[in-house]
């Protein structure tokens, strides 16, 4: 597994691939795709979840054999589906779905999979740790190198998905959404990397949600809508966003429709979500709540500002009762919950989307009608008969994903075959499906295109509006610029700052840095 | 083709494959492979009580291996089966011995209750460590298997034996003929509707109940199950307990069918061959109908061969191994969510 020596000769492109074409039942993923990428340059691969964008990288890195088509990198052919062919082509490869091995510790996933040149047989296990820490600490990583991977949060796992890439003397660099779990901060120092690669010959293929992050970084664009390449590769300087809009949602696209969302009804001065005092013991890679203070009243948007790993984690797994409370209390609707189980907390209108979807939200190998009505098979039914039909779970579980727009082909297909959008639409069709009193909200749109972003949105403002209360959960500032009533900003397990609109970008930084306490 | 049935027609193949590995095996043996497998077709079907014999063996071992998808339905592996299969034995045996003189009908019930409570005990507590401390249950389950065994030995030998008896294995006194439900074949209409009841109970309860459903989704993903305000403990614990009420009534119906009284390591490898019964059915209920009826018959084939051809009896558990064997090598998929599904519900 070595890397090729030098550059491809000039003008053969760094990849070029000929109809290819993948179905999957009834979806049709890619149709009729023919691409050309011009060696040392960023390109940005964009379009709406679900329109095909991780099947065709999956296709160049020989992970999905196409139904059609064939693959050309540096120059050389591809067999279909033949992974080290196109590693020894120069290809590397971050994947949307994270694959380090879980029981390894970082510096070991990192060692085992990454292929570096230079690797030893045996190590000493401080040598190891060495040789990677570098790697690690410069993308902004803060995973300790002899953690297990599977103790580290989302967002690690994905910086050290980008490290392993970074750190073979790849030609070729395809990232799936390599952005959607960074920070603003993490951001910009992976875009700087990436630019500098780009200086040094390397080629990059990179899937984008965001069209600002699309112009900060990319050189070309090509837009995929439902399978096919609708636009591109097209220098960046030659597209305006609005024909990039357009591209990517086609005719007719906007005219997403306001979703029903169902609240219970309130009185709008209740208090919904309460935290008086409450405090947690510190978990693994986060801190603890420390005497955390926080309303949320019916009708009201919370924000919850803070860096990554100051203790939002902790919050949202309290207020789910997952993680026990050692001093204060929880009030769940007027309700005291501290020491109630989780199903009591669901049952009085809790909703969550949590931080880790594919691990937390979801079950990957369950169907998608069980995972969309897990909610339904809590508490008792008094006097009804113990049978369900399963018909109308299955027709329920269709509807809200209908409305939710999710892209499948039937309800019976697991859940790890939609696509990394699709799974967070999922997720919000069951959480926001019926009786949402309060909604604790990670990231909920993280990873999703913009249309499904607004559409996330509107939907919030929708529970705002029925009476529900929302807890919003989130490191884009602009999010919670946007939404929050109210904008709370937590470090090191506390509250530190309260603010209300229209927001003060300095001061809010500030308080997410501890600077004010 | 969907997936269910490509599962299945890969089974049957590696059942074919086993067949031909074992007549290779006697082949090189020099025994006559034409011989032994008319006299397999003969001990299971067509020989007098042949089918009757196998389908007296397919009963425990569905019993059993129903017992085994529903823990796995949840994520967990009883492969101890075999003691809970004893355990309920013994308690019908003794409600049936301590109570001679009662009402057949309320014997048998008391006693069928006695079965399947000792099978959850005996599987509870294996279960109670698993999900209290992360324990492997493949372990614990296998080692209170040992542990049943030997209590079996115990009262057979001890408090529960036949101070009449001859011969010399230990052996308890007969149940009354009364609190039989079948004669010595082990078969009768009762029985029969009782365990296609049972069967059918269970299928309604993985796949028609919110229980059954819950349980699926902690078997797949413990960690999504908390989120989603599952109580995962108290469903690992109800699947183990349901797991081990099955294989206890399947000591109940050896005892009150073609045992009526127990002897030391009587059907020793009953709830062992009911795991791979259980695998070759796909963790599936009505694979496993399937299954049992067919390694039924191999029991029965196994019992009759000897009759018909110098055979030793051993060689064929050989063909068993050689199943067991290859169906396994097919679930290393089975361990890898296994290995999953610890690491979420610990701690
Ligand atoms: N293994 C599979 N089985 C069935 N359908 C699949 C499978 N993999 C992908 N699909 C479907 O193919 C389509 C394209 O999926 P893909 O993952 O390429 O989308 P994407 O553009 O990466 O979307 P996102 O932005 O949401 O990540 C989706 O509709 C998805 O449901
Ligand atoms: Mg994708």
């Amino acid at each position: 597994m070595t890397a090729p020596s030098g550059p491809a000769p000039a003008g053969v492109p760094a990849v070029r691939c000929r109809s290819l074409g993948v179905s999957f039942g009834a979806v049709r993923a890619l149709h009729d795709v023919s691409l050309e990428l011009a060696p040392g340059r960023i390109h940005a691969l964009v379009g709406q979840n679900g329109a095909g964008k991780t099947t065709l990288a999956k296709v160049l890195g020989g992970l999905q054999v196409p139904d059609a088509g064939d693959v050309r990198i540096a120059g050389r052919d591809i067999p279909p589906g033949d992974v080290r062919a196109a590693k020894a082509a120069g290809l590397a490869m971050v994947h949307q779905h994270f694959s380090l091995p879980p029981s390894f510790t970082v510096a070991e996933a990192l060692e085992l999979t990454a292929a570096r040149p230079g690797g030893r047989a045996v190590y000493r296990r401080g040598d190891l740790q060495r040789r990677w820490q570098e790697d690690v600490a410069e993308i902004g990583g803060t995973a300790a190198l002899s953690t297990r991977i599977r103790d580290l949060p989302v967002e690690a796992r994905q910086s050290l998905e980008i490290v392993r890439a970074l750190a073979t003397e790849a030609r070729l660099l395809l990232l799936d959404e390599p952005t959607a779990l960074l920070t603003p901060v993490a951001i910009d120092s992976l875009f700087e990397r990436l630019r500098s690669l780009r200086d040094g010959g390397v080629t990059i293929l990179v899937v984008l949600h965001k069209l600002r992050e699309v112009a900060a970084v990319a050189d070309t664009v090509s837009v995929l809508r439902d399978g096919e390449l609708v636009l591109g590769p097209a220098e960046m300087s030659e597209v305006s966003q609005g024909r990039l809009s357009d591209a990517i949602v086609g005719p007719g696209g906007h005219a997403d429709s306001a979703v029903g969302v169902r609240a219970a009804a309130h009185e709008s001065t209740e208090t919904l979500l309460e935290l008086a005092g409450t405090s947690s013991s510190e978990s693994a890679f986060e801190p603890g709540l420390t005497a955390v203070d926080l309303r949320v009243e019916a009708g009201e948007i919370v924000g919850i500002a803070g860096v990554e790993g100051n203790g939002q984690r902790s919050l949202v797994s309290v207020i789910a009762g997952l993680t026990p409370v050692t001093e204060g209390t929880v009030r769940i609707g007027g309700d005291e919950v501290t020491a109630a189980a989780p199903a009591r907390r669901r049952l009085r209108g809790l909703r969550l989307v949590p931080f880790d979807r594919n691990a937390e939200g979801i079950s990957r190998s369950a169907p998608l009608w069980l995972n969309q009505s897990a909610l339904r098979l809590l508490g008792r039914r008094r006097g009804r008969s113990p049978l369900i039909s399963l018909r109308q779970y299955k027709r329920q579980a269709s509807e809200a994903m209908d409305l939710w727009r999710v892209r499948y082909d039937t309800a019976t297909q697991p859940a790890e075959s939609l696509s990394g959008g699709n799974v967070q639409r999922l997720i919000l069709s069951r959480e926001l499906a019926d009786g949402v009193e309060v909604l604790v909200a990670a990231q909920p749109t993280r990873g999703l295109d913009f249309a499904a972003t607004e559409f996330v949105r509107r939907s919030l403002r929708g529970l705002r509006e029925a009476g529900a209360g929302v807890l919003l959960v989130s490191s884009d500032l602009d999010e919670l610029f946007e939404l929050s009533d109210r904008l709370l900003v937590m470090y090191g397990g506390r509250i530190v700052a309260e603010f209300d609109g229209p927001y003060d970008r300095r001061a809010v930084g500030d308080a997410m840095t501890g600077a004010v306490r | 083709m969907t997936s269910g049935l490509r599962r299945a027609v890969w089974t049957v193949v590696l059942v074919v494959v086993s067949f031909l590995i074992t007549a290779l095996i006697l082949r090189v043996s020099g025994y006559s492979v034409g011989d032994v497998f008319s006299g397999i077709i003969q001990g299971a079907i067509t020989a007098t009580g042949a089918s009757t014999s196998s389908i007296r063996w397919a009963i425990p071992l569905l019993l059993i291996a129903l017992g085994v998808v529903v823990g796995f339905r949840a994520g967990f592996f009883n492969i101890g089966g075999q003691g809970q299969f004893y355990m309920g034995a013994c308690s019908a045996l003794a409600i049936s011995l301590g109570w001679r003189e009662g009402p057949a009908g309320l014997v048998i019930l008391c006693g069928t209750l006695a079965a399947m409570l000792a099978g959850v005990l005996w599987s509870l507590f294996p279960g109670w460590l698993r999900v209290r401390f992360g324990t492997d249950e493949v372990l614990t389950t296998l080692m209170m298997s040992f542990i049943g065994a030997l209590v079996l030995q115990y009262l057979t030998a001890g408090p529960m034996r036949n101070p009449q008896g001859t011969g010399q294995t230990a052996a308890s006194e007969r149940i009354p003929e009364a609190f039989r439900l079948t004669g010595g074949s082990g078969v009768s209409l009762t029985v029969l509707l009782l365990v296609a009841g049972v069967t059918v109970l269970v299928w309604l309860v993985l796949e028609r109940t919110r229980f059954g459903l819950t349980m699926t989704l902690v078997g797949r993903n413990a960690t999504m199950a908390r989120w989603q305000g599952i109580n995962v403990r108290r469903v690992g614990l109800g699947a183990f307990a349901l797991s081990g009420a099955l294989a206890g009534l399947a000591g109940a119906v050896e005892l009150y069918g073609p045992a009526a009284r127990l002897v030391t390591g009587f059907s020793p490898e009953v709830g062992f061959t009911a795991v791979v019964v259980a695998l070759v059915g796909l963790l599936n209920v009505w694979g496993t109908v399937v299954a049992a009826i067919f390694f039924g018959g191999l029991q029965a084939a196994i019992l009759f061969l000897p009759i018909v051809t110098d055979l030793p009896p051993p060689a064929l558990v050989l063909l068993h191994g050689m199943v067991a064997f290859l169906v396994t090598i097919k679930f290393r998929a089975v361990r890898r969510r296994r290995a999953a599904q610890t690491e979420a519900t610990a701690g």
